[in-house]
């Protein structure tokens, strides 16, 4: 049963930890938050510690021709995926500037990070 | 993920193409409006403009995202490029029985698609 | 209160880093696994900021041997322990 939203807080929350191409971590992440979404669950995502690269712009293919993860990314907003987060501290460890992301997610650091955590039903870390 | 196990061959007149076992494309790259409509003929469909304008739909979902969409994007997508009106399950059920992302991508020659049931 | 888990050992892998940023104030963190090397006296620097809401479980120190060298100020569980905390906790987090 597909419950109605009744406030602002998400269903799942998925923690993507991981970078593209290193793991399979992000692709089966974000495979988890497309399911969720495609069976109506209200899905939030946020980009930890190493997982800001996968917002780093220009990627590509893997040099094997695997598949790139920026086309998924891309789709999110078809599946309704619209609540993307980054971790502040993520980005500023790896010298990221937060305006370069693509996509775009707001910048989140300190207590807001468990805050997130705290108004999702269920969270998920990849 | 097209499967690369061929099942069966698409009769074309001259030429045929590989099927997996579920009726998608071995090699996406075979994908002709000709292979569409024989596909369709196999389930009793004739398109007509209607159903063309989904599939080029669904073509460009896939040029974009790389995936083929699941119902809830499908209906998203319809409805961005053909209007609200088109952008419902049950218009595109009407089109593509039973399972519109599945026979969709079938006929538009996409792999199946993963995020749906 | 959520409950987090953390299996890695800290001299291995940075990822207790991601756990402390993600605990809130009332959250409590269950080492596991190799993460019970968490629980040496050596360790306690990394944990200063959660007196009274670090677990080691009972079982993995065990098999380690270290079930003498776990640190004072560490509440050590079994695995019953845990399960009893699983459902007083809203839901469980794991970091690996």
């Amino acid at each position: 049963m597909i419950e109605e939203p009744n406030d602002d807080s998400g269903d799942l929350l998925v923690i993507l930890r991981h970078g593209p191409h290193g793991t399979s971590y992000l692709k089966e992440g974000l495979d988890t938050a497309l399911v969720a979404a495609a069976f109506g669950r209200r899905v939030s995502l946020l980009f930890l510690a190493s997982g800001v690269a996968a917002l780093v712009p220009g990627q590509g293919a893997g040099p094997l021709g695997q598949k790139g993860t920026q086309p998924t990314l891309a789709m999110l907003e078809m599946y309704d995926i619209d609540r993307l987060f980054v971790d502040g501290a993520g980005l500023a460890e790896l010298g990221v500037a937060p305006e370069t992301l693509t996509p775009d997610a707001t910048v989140i650091e300190g207590d807001a990070i468990a805050a997130l955590m705290a108004e999702h039903a269920l969270v998920l870390t990849f | 993920m097209a499967s690369t196990e061929t099942a069966r061959t698409l009769d074309l007149g001259q030429a045929s193409v590989p099927l997996d076992p579920e009726g998608y494309l071995v090699n996406l790259d075979d994908w002709s409006p000709a292979v569409a409509e024989a596909l369709a003929a196999e389930e009793g469909i004739t398109l007509g403009d209607e159903h063309w304008q989904v599939i080029d739909v669904l073509r460009d979902f896939y040029a974009r995202f790389e995936q083929a969409p699941a119902m809830r994007p499908l209906v998203k997508a319809v409805g961005q490029a053909l209007g609200k009106d088109k952008g419902s399950s049950l218009y595109l059920m009407k089109l593509f029985p039973g399972s519109p992302p599945k026979l969709g991508a079938r006929l538009a020659g996409l792999p199946k698609p993963t995020n749906c049931l | 209160m959520i409950l987090h888990t953390l299996n890695r050992s800290p001299l291995e892998s940075t990822v207790y880093r991601q756990a402390l940023r993600a605990l809130a104030e009332d959250d409590k963190l269950l080492l596991i696994e190799d993460g019970v090397l968490g629980a040496l006296p050596a360790q306690q620097a990394l944990w200063s900021s959660l007196p009274g809401r670090l677990l080691a479980l009972a079982e993995d120190l065990e098999a380690r041997g270290l079930s003498e060298h776990c640190a004072t100020g560490i509440e050590v569980i079994d695995v019953d322990g845990f399960v009893r905390l699983t459902e007083e906790a809203d839901k469980v987090v794991s970091w690996y």
